[in-house]
């Protein structure tokens, strides 16, 4: 265990160390401002309401999660495998006293926290402003739980990209495919309705069933074997890859 | 003798037709092992099977007793190595560098510092990588292979950009780590005067199969100076 600990917060530290991070952070907290200064515009100056205050929160996480969080999880999966592979950096940890299982477990681990720490900081930002611009009156519960919830598709979407950065040794590459894949994945869902269930991206809205005043657990059951079913592969997949993988 | 590595009938065939053949090579422990061979011969490949970055087809690498395929987190615990070239992180520094490698086995700050000091580079501690030559960046890789005070150094081509001075301080640096510590080294390179001043023991590799293992002492009394025996080996090989 010690071995996955040090190459976690190695993992981390890394990450922390990146410019990237920086850049996503901005770039949430603009998209934030910028989708609360249009809400606050429209509501007040033209008399249309857009959202509610205690939905403005759902209404950017419903933005974020298809743009820049999907996108910066991208950049940082691909990073951390197809980058450091091309550029030699992983020899640094592989040749140190722990399995690839529990190299590659802290890699997902860190792209994991990543997600997290990005939801996490967005929701913040999101209620900061609804109560900026309003007071929150629906149930704050419910907003953490979408959050929550958005969590496990944007994972399964990482370990997606992990995949395609172990089949393809440069960085490019490997983001060109990842981002030509999500939109055909995207598209296929909206036109091919039929075949939604079978793609991971359909279910990045599936917060969506934790919201309505009737909750079908049954469906919230059969979306989560999915995505836990995808995850499990994708994630067996790229660990073999990666494990097979000559440096 | 107590082995520190034993490299078991090791093969690794790439597409081309190239890499290396049913290699047995035993190192005991507090020798200094001098891996020697063309370009191409195979002497990287068998190093990077040795520290685990690649897979052979087939055989295998024992190391302290550890079989580096079956039980890597044993067989490198006690191992330190540069393998083809020193690339560490361009964003960081050289501590934090040093720091990531050390977490893996709790080690202090001061001994960090005692690392970049044996290797000359104290001074460029917080300097970013990027900003480093290929001496700095082979230096700090010494530093790090060496950071947790390892009983086997596996070192390929450690002095490549290294400057006389350089080269000269670390071929001393690895001579007092052999005698103080029985540190045993496997070391690979071209610099072959280099490599008769430091391993007691050498192997020649020549197109992927060890043709010759010898200790520098037999080799001396026969032959003038481990560049003969080097040349005259290979031109065995090339008739035959």
């Amino acid at each position: 265990m010690s071995g996955l600990k040090a190459a976690y917060f190695n993992e981390l530290y890394k990450l922390s160390k990146k410019k990237k991070i920086m850049v996503a952070t901005i770039l949430s907290l603009a998209s934030v401002a910028v989708a609360g200064g249009i809400v606050a515009v429209v509501d007040n100056f033209m008399g249309i309401k857009v959202t509610g205050s205690a939905t403005f929160p759902i209404l950017v996480l419903s933005v974020l999660s298809y743009t820049l969080i999907p996108l910066f999880t991208a950049f940082i999966c691909i990073d951390m495998f197809s980058g450091e592979i091309s550029d030699q950096t992983i020899k640094l940890t592989l040749t140190r006293p722990v399995s690839r299982y529990k190299i590659y477990m802290s890699k997902v681990m860190a792209a994991a926290s990543f997600i997290l720490g990005n939801l996490l900081f967005v929701l913040i930002c999101s209620l900061i402003v609804s109560y900026i611009t309003d007071s929150i009156s629906v149930s704050i519960f419910k907003i953490i739980l979408a959050y929550a919830a958005s969590f496990l598709p944007l994972l399964v979407f990482s370990l997606f990209v992990i995949l395609i950065s172990n089949l393809v040794r440069s960085s490019t590459l490997s983001f060109l495919i990842s981002v030509i894949t999500y939109l055909v994945f995207i598209t296929i869902g909206t036109i091919f309705t039929d075949y939604q269930s079978f793609l991971f991206t359909s279910m990045f809205d599936w917060y969506t069933l934790f919201l309505g005043s009737y909750i079908n657990f049954q469906k919230i059951f059969r979306v989560l074997l999915i995505l836990a079913g995808c995850g499990t592969m994708l994630f067996v997949t790229g660990y073999y890859l990666f494990d097979k993988k000559d440096i | 003798m107590d082995k520190a590595i034993v490299i078991e009938n090791l093969t690794k065939r790439y597409k081309n037709k190239r890499g290396i053949a049913d290699i047995n090579i035993e190192v005991n422990k507090g020798e200094i092992f001098g891996f020697l061979g063309p370009n191409g011969a195979g002497k990287t490949t068998a190093m990077k099977i040795m520290t685990g970055l690649m897979s052979p087809d087939t055989g295998d690498v024992r190391i302290n007793g550890y079989s580096v395929i079956n039980d890597y987190e044993h067989a490198m615990r006690n191992v330190g190595c540069i393998i083809e070239s020193v690339t560490p992180f361009p964003y960081l520094t050289a501590y934090e560098n040093l720091k990531l490698c050390g977490r893996f086995y709790n080690i202090m700050d001061s001994r960090i510092d005692d690392c970049l000091e044996n290797t000359g580079i104290l001074k460029y501690k917080n300097e970013k990588i990027k900003n480093f030559s290929l001496g700095m960046k082979q230096r700090l890789g010494i530093a790090m292979a060496m950071l947790s005070n390892p009983s086997i150094l596996i070192l390929d081509e450690p002095l490549n950009g290294l400057d006389v001075e350089g080269m000269v301080e670390m071929r001393n640096l690895i001579l007092r780590m052999s005698a103080e510590t029985g540190t045993t080294f496997f070391i690979s390179s071209h610099l072959i005067h280099d490599v008769e001043l430091t391993c007691n023991k050498i192997g020649i590799l020549y197109n992927g199969e060890l043709i010759s293992v010898n200790t520098t002492e037999n080799i001396l009394q026969n032959y003038s100076s481990l560049e003969n025996f080097y040349l005259s080996e290979v031109d065995i090989n090339v008739r035959s």
